[in-house]
C-alpha cells in the first residue's frame, strides 16, 4: 500500500495531495487513463491505494480516515487538476451501500474491486413499482449458496455500462410487502440479463429496460440481512437523495456556486440584462441556488455537531425548483430563439435540454410528490395517509 | 468580531427569551399596542437593566460589543412573538451611525441615554417611500455654522415615539447623516394595518440639525446592513413561530375523522413552507456571520437574507391563514398578526424587488 501521507492539518493534505497529484497525474497517466479501460483501471487503483478515492473512510478501509470537509480539498485538487477517481465516498452509491451495510466477508470480497473501475447501476423500479417500491415483483428465490432471480426492471440509468446493479428484489410473498424484500450486490454480466435501451426526452439514452431470466447472485450478496433488505435499501436512497440535493442530475459543467451565474453570463451575450423583469426572474433564480447550498452548508454543520440533521431531506425538493425554474428563465432569456435546436443553436439546445433534464430530479429517485410525502411525515410528524395494503400478504395485494 | 463567547451569546438569549415570556408574550400583544406609543416603557426599562439595550454598542463606550451575529440570535427570538418595540431604529440602527461618527460629545450622551433606555430614536434616508433604496428627498444646508433641514420624510418607523431623529439629507457634498431633536419637527402620526409598526411622516422647515461628522455613505449602508441582518431575522423567527403553529394545527384539528393533516393537499403545502422557513432562518445567520467576520460577500447575503426572508415570511403567514380555514380569519386568532406584519415587512426598509436588483447587481460586480 502507497498510502497519502500528510499531517492531517488542511494545508498539509493540500500539499501533500497536489504533490501527489504532481508526481502520479502525468500527461502520460492520463493519457493511459483516457486510452483504455485497462488505463482507467490502472490508474484508479492508484488512487483507491492512495486513499484518495473514498479519504473520509477509515484507513484499513481503502481511506484516510479524515473528515468529510477535509476530504473536499483531496476532491478540489483533483477536480482542480481533472484527475479521475476522486470522491468515491460520496458518489459510488454501489461501493458506499456496501461499505455501509454489508458483512465483513463482502466487503473484503468485493469492495477492492468496485474502488477501481466498475459502476453500479440500480435495478429498483419495475413497471409496477415506481413511487411505490415496495411492491417490487421480481423475484429470487434460494438455491444452495445463491439466489435464481427472474424478473423485469425499468429505467435502470447505466445498465449497458455497469458491472453491479444494486437489487431490490422480493425473497418472501407470504409476508407484507415491505417485510419480504432482500437488496443484492447483483452481477449483471452474466446469462440471463437483457438489457434495452430506451429513448429519453433530453435525446440521451442511459436508461434502460433490464429484463432478468434465471440469473444468479451468490447468498452473501446480499446487503443486510435476507427478506429485511428495505431497511439496506432505504439508506442507500438516502444517499442517492443527498448526491441529487447538491445538484447532482444537472447538465455537465454547471457548478454549484460558479462565479458567474450561468444565467447572467447568457443575458449578456443575448443582451437582454438590462431588461428588468428579466433581472428579477434571474435575481430569483440564482437566489433559490444560493439558499440552498446555505442549507446544505448548514445540515452538514449541524450533523458535524450532532450527527444528523433534518434539513438534508429538503435539498432534493429544493432542488427540483431551482432546475425547473433555471430552465425556464433561460428559455425566456432566449425568447423565439428558444424555439430552435441543434448544433447550430447551442444556447437554445441546452436550454431545451435543461429543462427536459430537470425532470431528471423532479421524478428519479423518489419524485417531488413523494419527497414531499416524506418530509411531511417524518421531519413535520404529521399523520401517515392510510396504505390498503399495508398489512396484507404481499401475494394478495392489487396491483396496475 | 463579537466580544461575546457562545455561552455568553446563549445566556443573553435565555435571558431575553425568558423576559419575553414573562412579559411581552404574543397574548399580551394587542394590549400593548392599543397604547399610543404601542410599546411596553416598563419591558424597555428592563430591556435597558438586563443590558440588552446596549447590545451593539462598544465596549470602550460601556456596552456588551456584540456584532451581526448576537443580534441576529436575539431578533429570531423577538420575531417569535412579533414583540413590538424600537429596538431596530434606536439599540441597532442609531447605536451603529452613532458609533461610526465623531461628533464625540452627541455620541457619548446619546449612547449612554440609548444604554439607560431614556432616548428613543428613529432613522430615516428621507425618502417618499420609507425604503433605504429610493434617493433622499431632504435636503441641508448651512449658513454660518449651522445646518438646517428642508423637506418631508415620510413612512419613517418610529418617529411618532422618537426622541431623536436620525435622517439623510443632500448636501452639495453629497449624502449626509444629521441628528435632529423631534420636537423640532413636525412628525405626523400614520395610521397603519400591521399593528406591531410605529410609522409617521417628518416635515421639515429649516429644522436645525447636527451633522453627523465623517459619516459617509459606505459607514450608513455599513448601519443599514447591520439593521437589515436584524429584521431579516426578526421575520426569519416570525416565520418559524407561524409555521409550528400551523403544524399543530394540522395535528390536532379533525375533518372527516381523521386529523386534517393527513389530507396530502395540506401535507405537500406544509413541506414546501418548510423550505422557505429554514431558507430564512439559515440565510439570515449566514448574512449575519459574513458581517460580523467581515467577508467580501457580506454585502450579497445581506441582500438575499432581505427579500428571502421577507418573502417567505409573507408566503408561509399567507398560508397560515388558509391552512387554519375559518378560525383564522378572526381578530381573536393570531395567524393575521404575523400575516399583516409580513405584509408590512415588504416595504419597511425597502421591497423585495428592489432587494433583488441589488442581489443581482453584487453578482454582477463579483464578475
Ligand atoms: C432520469 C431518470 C432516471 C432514473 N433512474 C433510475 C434507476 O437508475 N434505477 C431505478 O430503479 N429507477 C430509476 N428511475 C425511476 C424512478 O425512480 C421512478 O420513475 C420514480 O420513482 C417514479 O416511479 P414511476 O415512474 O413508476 O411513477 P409513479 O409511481 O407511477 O408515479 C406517477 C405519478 O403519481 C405520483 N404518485 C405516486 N405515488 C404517490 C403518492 N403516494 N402520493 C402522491 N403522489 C404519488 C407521482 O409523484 C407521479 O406524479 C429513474 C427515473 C428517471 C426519470
Amino acid at each position: 500500500m502507497t498510502k497519502l501521507v500528510h499531517d492531517g492539518t488542511p494545508e498539509g493534505i493540500h500539499a501533500a495531495v497536489t504533490g501527489w497529484l504532481e508526481l502520479n497525474w502525468t500527461t502520460e497517466a492520463e493519457r493511459g487513463a483516457n486510452a483504455s479501460d485497462e488505463g482507467m483501471r490502472a490508474w484508479l487503483t492508484k488512487v483507491r491505494d492512495a486513499g484518495l478515492a473514498t479519504p473520509s473512510w477509515p484507513e484499513e478501509w481503502f481511506g484516510l480516515g479524515i473528515s468529510a470537509r477535509k476530504a473536499g480539498i483531496i476532491e478540489k485538487a483533483f477536480r482542480a487538476r481533472k484527475a479521475h477517481g476522486w470522491g468515491r465516498d460520496r458518489f459510488h452509491l454501489g461501493a458506499i451501500s456496501v461499505f455501509k451495510m454489508g458483512s465483513e466477508e463482502l466487503k473484503r470480497e468485493v469492495l477492492p474491486d468496485l474502488l477501481a473501475g466498475p459502476i453500479c447501476c440500480l435495478l429498483y423500479s419495475e413497471p409496477n413499482a415506481g413511487s411505490d417500491l415496495a411492491g417490487v415483483r421480481t423475484r429470487a428465490e434460494q438455491d444452495g449458496d445463491e439466489f435464481v432471480v427472474n424478473g423485469q426492471k425499468v429505467w435502470t440509468s447505466n445498465a449497458v455500462e455497469a458491472d453491479y446493479g444494486m437489487l431490490l428484489a422480493r425473497t418472501n410473498w407470504d409476508v407484507p410487502k415491505h417485510k419480504g424484500l432482500t437488496f443484492f450486490l447483483f452481477p449483471m454480466r452474466q446469462d440471463g440479463v437483457e438489457i434495452r435501451p430506451i429513448n429519453q426526452i433530453t435525446g440521451e439514452s442511459e436508461f434502460n429496460e433490464v429484463f432478468i431470466t434465471d440469473a444468479r447472485v451468490p447468498a452473501r450478496y446480499a446487503i443486510g440481512e435476507v427478506s429485511e433488505g428495505w431497511k439496506s435499501f432505504q439508506t442507500a436512497i438516502a444517499y442517492e437523495r443527498l448526491i441529487m440535493a447538491q445538484g447532482g442530475t444537472e447538465r455537465r459543467g454547471r457548478q454549484n456556486e460558479p462565479t458567474t451565474p450561468l444565467l447572467i453570463d447568457l443575458a449578456r451575450r443575448k443582451n437582454r440584462i438590462d431588461d428588468t423583469s428579466l433581472r428579477q426572474k434571474i435575481a430569483q433564480a440564482i437566489a433559490y441556488r444560493q439558499l440552498n447550498s446555505l442549507n446544505n452548508k448548514r445540515a452538514k454543520a449541524e450533523i458535524a455537531e450532532n450527527g444528523a440533521s433534518s434539513l438534508m431531506s429538503l435539498g432534493k425538493l429544493a432542488m427540483s425548483r431551482i432546475q425547473h425554474g433555471d430552465a425556464r428563465v433561460a428559455a425566456e432569456v432566449l425568447g423565439p430563439e428558444a424555439l430552435l435546436s441543434g448544433t447550430p443553436n447551442p444556447d437554445a439546445a441546452n436550454a431545451s435540454f435543461d429543462a427536459a433534464k430537470a425532470y431528471m430530479n423532479s421524478i428519479g429517485g423518489g419524485t417531488d410528490q413523494i419527497q414531499r410525502n416524506i418530509i411531511s411525515e417524518r421531519i413535520l410528524g404529521l399523520p401517515k395517509d392510510d396504505a390498503v395494503d399495508r398489512d396484507l400478504p404481499f401475494k394478495d395485494v392489487k396491483t396496475g | 468580531m463579537s466580544t461575546l463567547s457562545n455561552e455568553e451569546r446563549q445566556a443573553l438569549c435565555d435571558m431575553f427569551e425568558r423576559l419575553l415570556r414573562d412579559r411581552a408574550s404574543l397574548e399580551s400583544l394587542r394590549s400593548v399596542v392599543a397604547q399610543p406609543e404601542k410599546y411596553d416603557r416598563s419591558v424597555w426599562k428592563e430591556l435597558a437593566e438586563l443590558g440588552l439595550l446596549s447590545l451593539m454598542i462598544n465596549e470602550e463606550s460601556d456596552g456588551i460589543g456584540g456584532d451581526a451575529q448576537d443580534l441576529q440570535a436575539i431578533m429570531e427570538i423577538a420575531g417569535r412573538v412579533l414583540f413590538p418595540s424600537p429596538f431596530l431604529s434606536t439599540a441597532v440602527f442609531a447605536v451603529e451611525l452613532l458609533q461610526a461618527c465623531k461628533n464625540d460629545q452627541l455620541k457619548q450622551e446619546c449612547l449612554s441615554d440609548i444604554a439607560a433606555g431614556e432616548t428613543i430614536f428613529a432613522v430615516s434616508k428621507g425618502s417618499s417611500t420609507g425604503s433605504w433604496l429610493d434617493e433622499t428627498k431632504l435636503s441641508a444646508s448651512k449658513s454660518s455654522d449651522t445646518w438646517s433641514l428642508n423637506g418631508v420624510a415620510s413612512y419613517v418607523v418610529d418617529a411618532p415615539r422618537a426622541d431623536e431623529i436620525l435622517v439623510c439629507a443632500n448636501t452639495s457634498s453629497g449624502l449626509r447623516m444629521f441628528c435632529v431633536s423631534a420636537s423640532d419637527a413636525d412628525v405626523q402620526i400614520l395610521e397603519t394595518d400591521d399593528p406591531s409598526i410605529c410609522l409617521g411622516n417628518v416635515s421639515f422647515e429649516g429644522v436645525h440639525a447636527e451633522i453627523l461628522d465623517d459619516l459617509d455613505e459606505a459607514a450608513i449602508a455599513h448601519a443599514l446592513n447591520t439593521t437589515l441582518v436584524g429584521f431579516a431575522a426578526h421575520q426569519a423567527g416570525a416565520t418559524h413561530a407561524i409555521f409550528e403553529q400551523t403544524v399543530e394545527y394540522l395535528k390536532t384539528r379533525y375533518q372527516f375523522g381523521r386529523p386534517i393533516g393527513s389530507y396530502q393537499a395540506l401535507k405537500h403545502m406544509a413541506a414546501d413552507l418548510l423550505i422557505e422557513v429554514e431558507s430564512a432562518i439559515t440565510v439570515s445567520r449566514e448574512a449575519a456571520a459574513a458581517l460580523a467576520n467581515g467577508k467580501p460577500n457580506a454585502a450579497q447575503l445581506v441582500s438575499l437574507a432581505a427579500f428571502a426572508c421577507a418573502d417567505s415570511f409573507r408566503d408561509v403567514s399567507a398560508a397560515a391563514i388558509q391552512l387554519h380555514g375559518g378560525i383564522a380569519y378572526t381578530m381573536e386568532h393570531d395567524a393575521h398578526l404575523f400575516w399583516r406584519h409580513a405584509r408590512a415587512g415588504q416595504w419597511l426598509f425597502g421591497t423585495s424587488d428592489q432587494f433583488r436588483e441589488q442581489y443581482l447587481q453584487t453578482w454582477e460586480d463579483a464578475a
